[in-house]
């Protein structure tokens, strides 16, 4: 039991609901000290792919998930470089992922930390996420993947960590063309070197372990096997002490920072997040994790997913406060028909499976 | 080694030194400047600046009336002022600011709404605009009695909006990332 309790999941979630909280004390937006969504909405924002300078910063825990996992790759041997499975579906897919959270406002971990704050309309998206990752579960039960993938020349396992830093470069140079933005969200931020330095930890322990939200749940649908979602609990049990401990646990459905209540369109677009993150291996978190230790499927997934979260602030797909955007709800409906279709093709008979 | 990699290494080491070059010639250029933060920060302060100057000269008239007490005509005056400014949010918090004096609470809330969603600066506490104090006294006084509205008259459309735009205005002013 005791082994269990020290797993490097359990600790990675530890991290992690520490880590999100932390944040946010130390002056990220409140309930969003981690969410690759946000950050990834504010990256778009600050290489100005969208123009919403509220929405525009370059958030260096980005940078330090990446490089973190990339470290911990490199020092662990663990950096293997493999890619060429379904790229464009796998781009889409993250695209999609990015709108489904930008619909309930937040990515799974956000989701985490939102219920650990006593937001109750974090529920459904819970209940949403639980029931896509179940669905998926399910579709791969049934014979379905995509393709396999393969060893690539390491090069390209080099591409995304390079990528990360030059962000890295972009954050203490601030050449003119990042834009920065002063006011809303943008302005909200921890400092930078405790940023970097709080990710970094949590970015080369999710490299050990293998931590996913999603994978948590599908894990247990899947097989009955629980060390992930244990990772997911400590998340949640973590933030949720923190919050306790620090004044920033408000129950209740009202009032609640950066959410709203529609709660049929949180469902919806939670169970595109899950379906979608199952078919592709991972919630966006572990797609930057991945991407770090040299998987180019995933450096993909991530680029597909600041495309996402571009279109997101830029054509309005998604949630405020007063709600769904039309454009959200279309494109939630979008993406699962997406997937759906995706799952179609990609049934193999259950003879070729076995 | 052959000489494919020879000259292609050698490339490398020029476009690289160039690149390092330019760019440290940049910075150090670039140091006696202020920097971008700091002129986008000046800049910014300025624009506050110059928006509460003018709210102030703008709504000159209405405030004084305000103060006068005399509500109605400082109402008449806005509206006015909102058909040749109607993208100015300054209206909907003055408007919302008197409709609550007249106890009007649906409307004032409604207003507040309204200004927020035009310019959301009035609930950024980093900036010279926020109003969340004054909004949160509102809700405070509100939200009782259009609950109490509510359970007399549960089919009331108004009384429905006017309770969800206080849930609207709470949600953004506890933050987030929006």
């Amino acid at each position: 039991m005791l082994k269990r309790f020290l797993d490097i999941s359990v600790v990675t979630g530890l991290l992690l609901g520490l880590g999100c909280v932390g944040l946010s004390l130390l002056g990220n937006p409140v309930n969003s000290g981690i969410c690759l969504s946000c950050f990834l909405e504010n990256l778009a924002g600050a290489m100005q792919l969208h123009g919403h300078t509220r929405m525009s910063y370059l958030r260096p825990e980005l940078i330090g998930f990446v490089l973190g996992s990339f470290v911990m790759a490199l020092a662990t041997k663990r950096f293997r470089v493999t890619g060429g499975s379904s790229p464009v579906i796998r781009f889409f897919l993250g695209f999609f992922i990015i709108v489904g959270c930008a619909v309930f406002i937040g990515c799974p971990i956000k989701m985490i930390q939102r219920l650990a704050a006593g937001d109750l309309t974090a529920v459904a998206a819970l209940l949403g996420l639980m029931f896509g990752v179940w669905l998926g579960a399910r579709y791969i039960k049934a014979g379905v993947h995509l393709d396999r993938d393969r060893d690539l020349p390491r090069i390209n396992g080099y591409v995304f960590p390079a990528f990360a830093i030059l962000l890295l470069v972009f954050l203490f140079l601030r050449p003119s063309f990042i834009v920065f933005g002063q006011t809303g969200p943008a302005a909200q931020h921890a400092s930078i070197m405790a940023s970097l330095a709080i990710s970094f930890v949590i970015g080369c322990s999710a490299q050990r372990s293998g931590l996913c939200i999603t994978g948590g749940f599908r894990n247990l649908f899947l097989v009955g096997e629980a060390t992930l979602f244990f990772g997911v609990m400590a998340a949640f049990v973590s933030a949720l002490v923190l919050n306790m401990a620090t004044g920033h646990f408000h129950l209740g459905l009202n009032g609640q920072p950066a959410s709203h209540t529609e709660h049929g369109w949180t469902f919806l677009a939670m169970v595109l997040v899950g379906l979608a993150s199952v078919i592709i291996d991972g919630c966006p978190f572990r797609q930057v994790i991945k991407a770090g230790q040299g998987d180019v499927d995933a450096a993909i997934t991530c680029f597909g997913m600041l495309s996402g979260a571009a279109l997101a602030i830029g054509w309005s797909i998604r949630s405020t406060s007063a709600g769904p955007t039309f454009a959200g709800k279309v494109a939630v409906l979008l993406g699962l028909m997406i997937c759906l279709t995706v799952v179609l093709f990609y049934r193999k008979s259950l003879s070729v499976v076995r | 080694m052959d000489w494919f990699y020879r000259i292609n290494i050698g490339l490398l080491i020029v476009l690289g030194l160039t690149t390092a070059g330019m760019l440290v010639n940049h910075e150090m250029e670039a140091m006696g400047r202020p920097s971008t933060d700091q002129s986008k920060s000046a800049a910014l302060k300025k624009k506050y600046e110059d928006q509460l100057a003018k709210n102030a000269w703008i709504y000159k008239e209405v405030l004084t009336l305000e103060k006068k007490g005399e509500v109605d005509e400082a109402i008449n005056r806005i509206k006015k002022i909102m058909k040749s400014r109607p993208e100015d949010a300054y209206s909907l918090v003055l408007l919302g600011r008197l409709y609550y004096k007249q106890g009007h609470l649906a409307q004032a809330v409604h207003s507040y709404r309204k200004a927020i969603q035009k310019d959301p600066d009035y609930v950024d506490k980093n900036t010279p605009l926020f109003i969340g104090d004054e909004i949160m006294k509102l809700i405070s006084s509100a939200r009782g009695k259009l609950n109490r509205e509510k359970k007399l008259k549960p089919n009331d459309m108004q009384i429905r909006t006017a309770i969800n735009d206080i849930y609207y205005l709470q949600r953004r002013i506890a933050g987030g990332c929006e």
